[in-house]
């Protein structure tokens, strides 16, 4: 539950918006579409990354309005991919591999309710999940194929990703660009109307691999295919000390 | 040659070598990858399994699944990627991604869950290539798993509501398809000249949209105003799959090749009875010239016919 918490306060920080974060227990009952964590602004409720993207854009804050429609599509089809296969293969993890649902998944998915909600809850959200991986076909998937999947996806995103900060490095500052122009001044330092600035696509990325580098499981190796990318590495602690102002990096090292 | 490589997959129609998507985008793949494919078309015999379509046959083994069979292509050196950077890579896995989570949910509705296209159009096609009683159960029982993937990946907890889901679907699957032509653009395929592993996927999500014909079309409508993705469809069609344009199935090309073998041999026959009557003809005393007639008829008359019966 903590993943989608963490995209979203990053995705907020980035857009330079204060955020204050409670902790209740009927979080996913309160929340319209079900799932958490979601954002309560003056008297509207909206949940889950996408519409509350949209909603921050309507309210005039945007990451991505200096791409074009082709950047734009990538940054999508980046996004879906993370979806795709970084948060499938997160739940796989944790509710259909026995030995991390033995030990912590259970223990931990009950632990605000009394017995026996816990265990009964918990076995729901379990039997749930595997309908769902069951439905999209990783139900025969063993963990090995599984952790395959997260490397490819991992590498997909340390090709895009390179040597650049940012996944989208350059977008042209409108604001800047347009004051230039009608100030009729020639167009030398184009680079100027360039700004680095993280995208929706970073704080999604972000959320999940801070997830998995700092979650504690019963085997490190998820974890250890991440930190296999150093660029990956060094994009997480440069999110990590801007956006969220921790002097030393929680992220280990292997 | 490697070993031969069978394709156990559904047949085609509405000018399409499959109107099943997995099917077309392995069909695609090996197109572009020079990978010698021999194609089963599954029909209503009780031959080859329906379980989990499109399967590849080897020697040693068998595999299900797109994504496998193209990654055991890939194993066998039949890259259709190999020309493509890194980053083109990372992006093909990223677009394939975009695909599977924003248009397949609205194509498996359009196919298999709207009741006036299933009952008239999907329901009816799959039904005549499985034999009874299969014809009766598999049809239902591919419906039902196409809504429980709606449903389970797109629905919301703890009311898995159809309608709430439709809307969403078939906006995401515009917007997907919108994506898709603004990266298109004006090439020929996604990746410059060359036709890549992104390039069958998308192939074979779109052409069976494109191409089936529907009761309710909405989806169709919108991608038909998309005239790149359409001249990307057409191209693939027109440039890979030129003999199965006529609605002509694999299977069916056996009997072209068996009529194209016949035509041969009656070719070779005839130019053989042409030759002999020239020497005849020049060794002959001087006469004046009459009309090389009746002794042609026959051959020309076979010859006739079989042109009639190839064309479609």
């Amino acid at each position: 539950m903590c993943l989608n918490n963490i995209c979203m306060s990053a995705f907020l920080q980035m857009c330079n918006l204060p955020i204050k974060v409670v902790c209740r227990a009927n979080a996913e009952y309160m929340s319209p579409s079900g799932k958490v964590p979601f954002i309560h602004v003056g008297n509207q409720v909206v949940s889950e990354l996408g519409p509350i993207v949209q909603f921050v854009k309507a309210k005039g804050h945007s990451l991505s309005d200096g791409l074009d429609e082709v950047q734009k599509a990538e940054m999508k089809a980046y996004m879906e991919l993370v979806n795709n296969m970084l948060l499938t293969a997160e739940l796989y993890l944790q509710w259909c591999d026995d030995a991390t649902v033995g030990e912590i998944t259970l223990a931990r998915y009950g632990s605000p309710y009394p017995w026996p909600l816990n265990h009964i809850l918990a076995y729901q959200k379990q039997w749930e999940v595997k309908r769902k991986m069951k439905a999209i076909g990783w139900g025969n998937k063993t963990l090995d194929q599984v952790l395959e999947d997260v490397d490819q996806c991992c590498q997909a995103l340390s090709q895009r990703l390179g040597t650049q900060p940012y996944f989208f490095n350059k977008h042209l500052n409108i604001w800047k660009f347009t004051v230039h122009v009608l100030s009729k001044s020639g167009l030398e330092n184009f680079e100027h109307y360039f700004t680095i600035m993280p995208t929706e696509l970073d704080a999604l990325v972000f959320g999940h691999l801070y997830t998995i580098l700092t979650t504690q499981m019963t085997n490190d190796e998820l974890s250890e295919k991440v930190k296999n990318y150093s660029n990956l590495l060094a994009f997480c602690r440069r999110i990590e000390q801007h956006y969220f102002g921790k002097g030393s990096s929680s992220i280990r090292l292997s | 040659m490697a070993a031969p490589l069978e394709l156990s997959c559904w047949g085609g129609g509405w000018g399409l070598p499959s109107v099943h998507s997995d099917s077309l985008v392995v069909m695609a793949y090996a197109k572009f990858s020079g990978a010698p494919l021999k194609v089963n078309v599954i029909d209503n015999t009780w031959r080859g399994s329906r379980g989990d379509v499109p399967v590849l046959t080897t020697e040693d083994n068998t595999i299900s699944q797109p994504a496998k069979i193209l990654n055991f292509l890939r194993k066998q050196k039949y890259n259709a990627d190999y020309e493509l950077s890194a980053k083109q890579g990372a992006d093909t896995l990223a677009y394939i991604a975009l695909l599977e989570e924003k248009l397949l949910p609205a194509v498996l509705h359009t196919f298999w869950v709207e009741s006036d296209n299933y009952f008239t159009v999907t329901k009816p096609w799959f039904a005549s290539r499985m034999p009874f009683p299969l014809s009766l159960i598999l049809p239902g029982r591919m419906s039902k798993g196409a809504l429980n993937r709606i449903l389970l990946t797109r629905g919301e907890p703890p009311l898995y509501h159809l309608r709430e889901v439709e809307a969403r679907i078939y906006r995401d699957a515009k917007e997907c398809l919108n994506l898709l032509s603004n990266r298109l653009g004006t090439s020929q395929f996604f990746f410059g000249d060359m036709p890549s592993t992104l390039d069958a996927y998308v192939f074979g999500f779109l052409a069976p949209l494109y191409k089936v014909r529907f009761p309710k079309v909405q989806l169709q409508e919108h991608l038909k105003q998309l005239s790149n993705l359409c001249r990307f469809c057409d191209d693939i069609l027109n440039s890979y799959f030129r003999l199965s344009l006529g609605g002509i199935s694999p299977a069916g090309q056996e009997t072209v090749d068996a009529n194209l073998q016949k035509l041969t041999q009656l070719v070779n026959k005839e130019s053989n009875l042409i030759e002999k009557m020239d020497d005849n003809l020049r060794q002959s005393p001087q006469l004046p010239p009459r009309k090389l007639p009746t002794l042609k008829l026959t051959p020309a008359e076979e010859e006739s016919n079989s042109l009639q019966r190839l064309s479609p």
